[in-house]
Order: structure tokens, then sequence, then C-alpha cells
């Protein structure tokens, strides 16, 4: 049976009946609805029994390598379960620094076949968090012949694009506009894709929300993972019960009754992306 | 050290014309496993015909194996990268890790990491230099301390793009492509989502209206005014993107690089910049263009908000097939419309620049004719000046 993890979108819902949890740390990770600092996260650990994630999942500049090995090593000494990275200078520094924390191989959208989860095992990288991009079916091919534990998302509003340029903020400043918005929107042909343009650059999301409960009970997986950024806790924690509680029998009516809350869909699950237009 | 000028063909004839006008070297997609699934690419025996003849002018060619590889290709890998060994090729242009290891395992590839993997630290680039990587294709990202840093942090040769398209995101970060037009972009099927027009709205949804529609669409990059500086940092290689841009396009900008790389380092005391240069490369691109993240720059000035204004260049008039010395009568394969009375420019690899009136146009039955709007109609026109096989006919503006 598969652990939940779950990206929380406030801290009220570190409380909330999962296995795991995923944090952001201050200026070194993207994509996650806040972010906090060491202390905090040693606070957080100290009053919790869940597994700890840790996503470092920016890219890396030579200018903040010093930094990011202090963030190292003071996680190793919180003693938390694993660290989500995306730059492959974090593989790097777990040898160097002797760092006794597993690795997720979480480069997004690059996660998506079991040579490439094997080969992150054999340097020591003991998770693989799957892509959003691959089907099903490739899901569960992976889940065979990988070595490595293995992390699939399946529910939330999924990152498609980031980006170092500040998108927004440089589209204000060309045309002399305002605004304050945290989330902003773009809209085209009736679909609204949120973006959000913070410190470290620009990040669009999708217009729909994951919904993969039915597919959950076909893939062996070690964890799910359940992201509730721009989630509203109540509709989170009642999509997190149902993910907890779901069998073949009740499957397609928590599926629908997900898709009922949001404007939801499997995505890629049942559909192959196009390799070559023709 | 002069760095070596890498150039991107789509096919043959764009190899050929990339070395004949000055690259050291091409890079190439195979019909596997490259980013450019809708270029046309190369087939293993044209792959051999293309390293054959870049090596005849002791020259190099690098090949992209830089999809995202999904299960399904796995089995298909090893035997593609046989292929390209037997035919050659210099290097393999990878993002995958996986990939290095099957090749370093199993064949005597030299592999260059691809700008795919965004790699812009140190501590990366040790990384996949210990799995045998033996050039890193930066990202774009990189500032000039950046680059300088890596330099003197890691002993391994160093790539970057000096001119061409730029992604609006960190290269592997982005599946626009996939969610609006279910193509792949990590697999060769960027269908270039961050050059559409949005609405942009706050978050109560009311619409934020400037003078233009929102878009992520990036200016062009050009290091042209850098490039001394890139030398004497010890940048490697010189890197041109658009493996899906014309003949023209290539021939253009890689005889400018060409020019600019040349003088430099031949002559660095006395080097000047050329802006003849800067406005011949403005001409062919049709569009703007800057030195992006080199300067730490990425403000809205590096932004296009002129919506896709991206017309067809039709400054290419033809290519020369034969020049005859004794009559000085050139023979044309036409590309673009062009007619009697223009006034028309030559260059080429061996042809410096020249301006001059055609006078008279005829067929190959001697005919004279006013206009030549037939694609690729082969016409002879009399040139006051020595062209060679190659040579390319522009428009003057």
């Amino acid at each position: 049976m598969y652990k939940t993890i779950i990206i929380p979108n406030n801290k009220k819902m570190i409380d909330l009946d999962c296995d795991a949890l995923i944090f952001g740390i201050k200026d070194y990770s993207v994509n996650m609805p806040f972010y906090i600092d060491l202390e905090e996260l040693e606070k957080i650990k100290k009053t919790t029994n869940k597994e700890i994630f840790v996503s470092i999942n920016k890219n890396i500049y030579n200018n903040e390598i010093d930094n990011l090995k202090k963030i190292l090593l003071k996680l190793n000494e919180l003693n938390i379960k694993g660290l989500f990275y995306y730059d492959v200078s974090i593989v790097n520094l777990k040898e160097k620094l002797n760092l006794k924390y597993d690795l997720v191989w979480n480069q997004e959208h690059l996660v998506t076949n079991y040579l490439t989860i094997n080969y992150w095992k054999n340097k020591g990288v003991e998770y693989a968090c799957l892509s959003n991009e691959i089907t099903l079916n490739e899901i569960k091919e992976i889940t065979k012949m990988s070595k490595a534990k293995l992390i699939v998302p399946l529910f939330g509003y999924i990152p498609m694009m980031n980006s170092k340029r500040h998108a927004i903020k440089n589209y204000l400043k060309e045309f002399k506009l305002k605004d304050n918005s945290k989330i902003n929107y773009i809209e085209k042909e009736d679909k609204i894709y949120p973006i959000i343009d913070d410190k470290n650059g620009t990040t669009v999301y999708t217009d729909k929300v994951l919904n993969g409960i039915k597919d959950v009970l076909d893939i062996d997986v070690d964890y799910i993972l359940l992201n509730s950024f721009m989630i509203q806790d109540d509709k989170f924690k009642k999509v997190l019960s149902m993910f907890k509680t779901v069998t073949s029998d009740n499957k397609h009516e928590y599926f629908d009754l997900i898709n009922n809350m949001f404007n939801a869909d499997t995505l890629f699950l049942h559909k192959e992306t196009i390799y070559k237009v023709k | 050290m002069k760095p070596e000028l890498l150039a991107p063909a789509g096919d043959l004839e764009r190899l050929k014309i990339a070395l004949l006008y000055g690259a050291d070297a091409v890079y190439i997609g195979g019909n596997l496993f490259g980013l450019r699934a809708n270029a046309i690419n190369f087939t293993i025996e044209e792959i051999k015909e293309g390293v054959s003849y870049a090596h005849s002018l002791n020259k190099k060619v690098y090949v992209t194996v830089n999809i995202v590889i999904h299960n399904k290709e796995i089995k298909f890998l090893l035997n593609y990268l046989k292929q390209l060994e037997e035919a050659k090729v210099d290097a393999i242009i990878v993002s995958d890790p996986a990939i290095i290891e099957l090749a370093k395992k199993n064949t005597n590839l030299q592999i260059h990491l691809s700008t795919q993997q965004s790699t812009m630290n140190y501590e990366a680039i040790e990384f996949f230099k210990k799995q045998g990587v033996s050039r890193i294709v930066l990202a774009r990202e990189c500032t000039k301390e950046d680059i300088k840093i890596i330099k003197n942090k890691v002993d391994i040769e160093l790539e970057m793009f000096i001119h061409g398209a730029m992604c609006s995101s960190y290269s592997g970060r982005c599946v626009l492509s996939n969610y609006l037009t279910n193509r792949d972009s990590n697999r060769g099927g960027c269908s270039q989502i961050c050059r559409w027009d949005f609405n942009l709205l706050n978050n109560s949804l009311n619409e934020i209206k400037g003078e233009k529609d929102f878009t992520f669409c990036a200016k062009d990059l050009s290091m042209l005014k850098y490039i001394p500086e890139l030398i004497d940092i010890g940048v490697t290689s010189f890197k041109i993107e658009g493996r899906m841009r014309s003949i023209y396009y290539i021939a253009t900008v890689i005889s400018v690089y060409r020019k600019a790389i040349d003088e430099y380092c031949n002559n660095k005391k006395n080097y000047t910049y050329n802006i003849e240069y800067e406005k011949i490369l403005r001409e062919c691109a049709n569009r703007d263009s800057v030195a992006q993240f080199y300067n730490g720059i990425y403000d809205n000035t590096c932004s296009y908000y002129n919506g896709r204004k991206e017309i067809s260049n039709q400054d290419f008039l033809g290519i020369v097939i034969d020049y005859d010395i004794k009559t000085s009568i050139a023979t044309i394969e036409q590309r673009n419309y062009f007619k009697k009375g223009d006034i028309v420019e030559v260059f080429g690899p061996n042809t410096e620049l020249t301006t001059f009136t055609i006078n008279e146009i005829k067929d190959l039955d001697d005919n004279i004719i006013e206009i030549v709007n037939h694609p690729k109609q082969i016409i002879k026109i009399m040139v006051p000046k020595r062209l060679y096989k190659n040579d390319i006919i522009k428009i003057k503006h």
C-alpha cells in the first residue's frame, strides 16, 4: 500500500492525515506554496512524527553553491527523510559532504523512463518522482523495471513552465502598468492558467487539476504525491481522505466527486503526447 | 586558442554550406532521439556522408541524441549509438545521463552534455565530468561571471550559444507545448507556445491590458559584441542556434562570426568592432537580438512584444552553381523572386561582399527574361567579378 506525501498549502496543513510532507526552502525552491527557513523546518520537525522531505528544486547558480552546502549540512543534522532535487550539483555534493538522507530525483518533466531512474539509483539516489507527462502504462512499466523507490504525483495543479525571467514584472514595466497580485492568470481560448512571478522567476501552471484517483490502485508505487497548492484547505482535506480510502468499489465515485469539486482531468495518464508531427 | 565555430545543419545541403562558409563543426540530428523532430534530419547514410565530407575538410560533426527518452525507446538506444560510432561522428550531444553511461560502456563516442540539462554551476559540471562527459553546453542563463567561475573551477570544454532564438524558460523545464497542443516539447515537438499572445489577468480575473498582449516571447541572442571577451575567457566552442534555418541564414551568420573570430584572433591589439556585421545579422534574422543573460540583465528589454512578425526572409535571391571565367557569366539557382534592374549583393566563403546591378537575365536556352519567379529556376546573369560555386546572391537594402 502506498504512503501519502503532500505539499502543504500552508502550515496548518501539517496536521493533516498524511504520511509525509514536502517543504520548500527560502531562495532554493520553486513552484511551492510557501517557503520556510531552516529554523522553521527544525520547529516543524519537532512537532510532527511524519516523514519530512525538503524540495531544493531550483536551478542552482555558482554564487549559491556555498550557501547550498550549508543548507545541505543543516538538513543532515535535522535528520530529514529525503531531499527532492532538480540540479545535479546536489548529487555531487551529497557524496562530497557525506550526507545521510536520501535523494529524490525530481527533474520534473525529465523523469520519464526506468533506465534513467536506475542510473540515478546506481549513483545513490534512492527515490524518483515521476513526470506528469507520462502515461499510466508507462508508470506501470517503470514500477516493474525500476530499482528505486517511486513517488507518483496524482493530484494538484502541475507546473508547466519555469523561467528565470520575470514575465509579468517585465510586461508591467514595458507598458507602465501596475498590479500586485500574488497569483496572476493568463488566458487563451477560454482557458485560464495560473502564473506566478516571484523572486526566482516565473512559473505557469495547468488550467486543470490532475485527478489520478481512478488509477491509483492500479500502480504499485511507494508514495503518491498530492499537491495542495492553490487548493482550498477543506477541499484538499476531502481529497486526501478519498485517496486514503479509495477502493475498487468507490474509485469511480471518488473520481466524479473530485471532478465535481475542481476543473479536473487525468491529463496524460490516458493520453500520449505526439512525438513527431507528420 | 581560437574557439570552434559550431553551426546547425538540418540536412546535407546546409551541412556543406555551413562548413564552406567557415564553421569548424556542425551539429545535426539523426532520425532518432534528436530534439528537432520536425526538421528533415539525417539518416545514418546521410550522417556518414556528412561526416566524410566534414572530415575531408578537417572539420567535425556532432549528432544530437538529446530527447527525453521514454521506456519504449530504451531498446533501440544502444544500436543507434553503435551506428553513430560506426559513422565516425566526432561526438554525440546528450541530455539524459543514462545515455552517457550507455555510450561510455559500449562505445568510444565523445560525449557533450546538452543545454537541455540547464547546467550552470561547477558542482554539476564536476559531476558530469566524472561520468565521462568531455564538453558541457552551458545553460543560456549563464552570465559572464558564471562562465569565468566554471572555467576556473573545472577543466572541461565549454560550449555556449552565441546566436539565435532563445527559450523563454530554463531548457528542459517547459512542457507548455505538451499541455496546450499535445506535442512533446522535450522530445522534439515544441510548438513555441512562448511566442503566443495571451490575456494577462490579475488575481480577481480582471484583464491587465497593455498596448500589446502578454507574451513570454524572448528576443534572439546575439553575442557578436562579446566575441573578444568570450575568446579571452576561454570558451571552447561558439554555437549558433537553428537546425531548421535556411542555408541563407546559416551562410550569413556563420560568415559574419567567422570574420569576427578571425579578425580578433589574428590581431588582438588592433581589433575593432565592425558595426556592419551587426547590420548584416539584423537584416538576416528579421528579429531583435540582445546579449540576454550574459550581462545579468533579463528584464523587459530582453522580451519581444511585437507579436509574431517573423515573416519569411525574402532577401535570399539565389545560389551560384557555376561561374564561367571567360564570359563572366554566373549560373544561378533561384530562391526568391528577383528581376532585371535589381541591385544585389553577392558573398561567399572566398568572395568579399560585392554590390552589382542585374542588367540582363537569360534562361538556359539563352532567351532573355525580365523576371525570375519560379522556385529553383536556373538562370544566367553577367557578374563583373569572379564568383565561386555556393556563393550567395541577396537583395541589397
